[in-house]
């Protein structure tokens, strides 16, 4: 039989305590399916999250990419049969990649960095989750453009190419705006000079030689990346003593 | 003014540390650049609180950042939590032990309380199934229950630093790193803020960067004044008191910290 005073509380009832459980139930966050899927994947709750909080993956930038994409192969199906997908993917996923991570961009960039969950990881897994999603967008825009069917893997390769060229100025610079700069003069040149060359636009999409070219760019590139965001732990480094015991 | 006096004053005796020592820095320098930014910092802490001060450009958030193993040191020695940065794994498990507040620490503006907390939470690893009832338990300690579910972009300077300070005590951390930590709090909420403390360096080791010297003699066991990218006084609260009497300010600390500090620059 309940013998306590209604509204009194016991006196060996902790409310502090008692309103912390309610306090758990009640604030508790849902996750989506797609961070659960993500945790699944990656082994890491902490990774899933940073996925799903990339900037450059958040609404807005997904309308953005396939507005992009769509333009693409609407002005190529109307056109004169240019490629557009395929030229537009690879600045686009640039722009994409270095705007998914780093100081300037991450508003808790330094405290991200003294996280358990290394902030290499994080930009490994935002790197890529940006480039599965822009080369979907763009496969679902070339199949769409019909005109461009023969190019509608070309692009990939340069696309981690420019990427990779993005991401590793960013992290050098220390500035998203200065890799995403970098990625489209790059990607521009690479297009303006092979018309200049050859009189075609496409080439840059088309020309299997120069598939040697992007890949050698991408892989200096993670190289610069790994350098980068390497913290020394050979001896003797800047960690170690210069005559102190 | 003696030692005797400065305890009469209110300021605290040093308790004995626990063995642990949780900093143990020896010649630490930091270069940015031609600019020495931190110039052989020898530092051992076990747990207690300890206050960093300093004027600005002191080298104390640059010494923060290392501790924190943001970013590493141009030379010197350096352990924490009895582990070394240097090495992946080992860092990775100070990481995890590890409570820090920068000082300019940005927000998400679309999170709210509790997601920013808890997105921190996951990222130092805690077991996903603690994470809910320790974000709960941080966002209570720090005043913020009224306002776990509201967006950081509606809240006021104040609250979004203590946002800040939940995200780093989520984690019960062995080592709390909190660099200016009573940035904008009022009154009530610092001295509440000082409770915290006192409380959090029963069992932790904390290092507090400020420029408020009261926040230091009310919750520090002891102190360390910076100038110049080195440590020109480590000591308790009454021990820098006692060096007060022939510098400038209003309260008895204050004097102690401007002497210290000229007597370092001449």
């Amino acid at each position: 039989m309940n013998d306590s005073t209604p509204g009194v509380a016991p006196a060996d009832v902790d409310l502090g305590r008692v309103w912390l459980g309610v306090a758990v139930q009640v604030w508790r966050r849902r996750s989506s399916r797609l961070e659960r899927v993500a945790e699944r994947l990656l082994g890491s709750a902490g990774l899933a999250r940073a996925l799903v909080t990339t900037p450059s993956l958040l609404l807005p930038w997904l309308i953005a990419s396939a507005g992009v994409f769509a333009a693409g192969a609407l002005a190529t199906r109307l056109g004169a049969g240019e490629p557009l997908v395929a030229l537009v993917a690879p600045a686009l996923a640039g722009a994409g990649i270095a705007y998914a991570y780093g100081p300037g961009i991450d508003p808790a960039w330094e405290l991200a960095c003294s996280m358990a969950v290394s902030d290499r990881m994080v930009l490994l897994v935002r790197a890529l989750g940006v480039l599965a999603v822009d080369a979907v967008l763009g496969v679902a825009a070339s199949a769409v453009s019909g005109a461009a069917v023969g190019v509608t893997f070309g692009w990939l390769v340069p696309m981690v190419a420019v990427s990779a060229l993005a991401l590793a100025v960013a992290t050098v610079a220390r500035s998203a705006n200065v890799g995403v700069a970098a990625g489209l003069a790059a990607w521009c040149i690479t297009v303006l000079a092979g018309q200049a060359a050859t009189g075609t636009v496409a080439v840059a999409v088309t020309d299997g030689s120069l598939f040697v070219f992007y890949v050698a760019c991408a892989v200096i590139c993670a190289v610069v990346v790994l350098c980068a965001t390497r913290i020394p732990r050979e001896r003797p480094t800047p960690w170690t003593s210069r005559g102190a015991s | 003014m003696s030692i005797e006096t400065a305890v009469a004053h209110g300021y605290p005796e040093p308790r004995p540390l626990p063995s642990a020592t949780n900093i143990d820095a020896g010649g630490l320098t930091r270069r940015f650049g031609r600019t020495e930014a931190v110039a052989g910092v020898d530092l051992c802490a076990g747990p207690g609180v300890l206050g960093l001060l300093g004027p600005n450009g002191a080298g104390k958030t640059s010494l923060l950042r290392m501790l924190a193993t943001v970013i590493p040191p141009s030379s010197g020695r350096l352990q924490l939590l009895e582990r070394d940065p240097r090495i992946h794994a080992e860092r990775r498990e100070i990481r995890r032990r590890l409570g820090y507040l920068p000082q300019n620490l940005g927000y998400y503006p679309g999170f709210t309380v509790i997601e920013f907390v808890e997105y921190f939470a996951l990222l130092k690893e805690m077991a996903p199934a603690r994470v809910p009832a320790a974000v709960a338990a941080a966002v209570e300690r720090v005043d913020l229950g009224g306002k776990a579910r509201a967006r950081l972009r509606t809240l006021s300077g104040g609250m979004l630093r203590r946002v800040g300070i939940a995200q780093a005590i989520v984690n019960d951390p062995q080592l709390l790193l909190l660099d200016e930590p009573t940035a904008g709090l009022d009154p009530e909420q610092r001295i509440a803020f000082r409770a915290l403390l006192r409380e959090l360096g029963e069992s932790a080791t904390v290092l507090v960067s400020t420029h408020l010297v009261e926040d230091v003699g009310a919750a520090c066991g002891r102190v360390a004044l910076m100038e110049s990218g080195r440590i020109v006084f480590h000591g308790t609260p009454a021990e820098l008191v006692a060096r007060g009497d022939q510098g400038a300010g209003d309260a008895p600390l204050e004097r102690g910290y401007s002497a210290v500090l000229a007597g370092a620059r001449a």
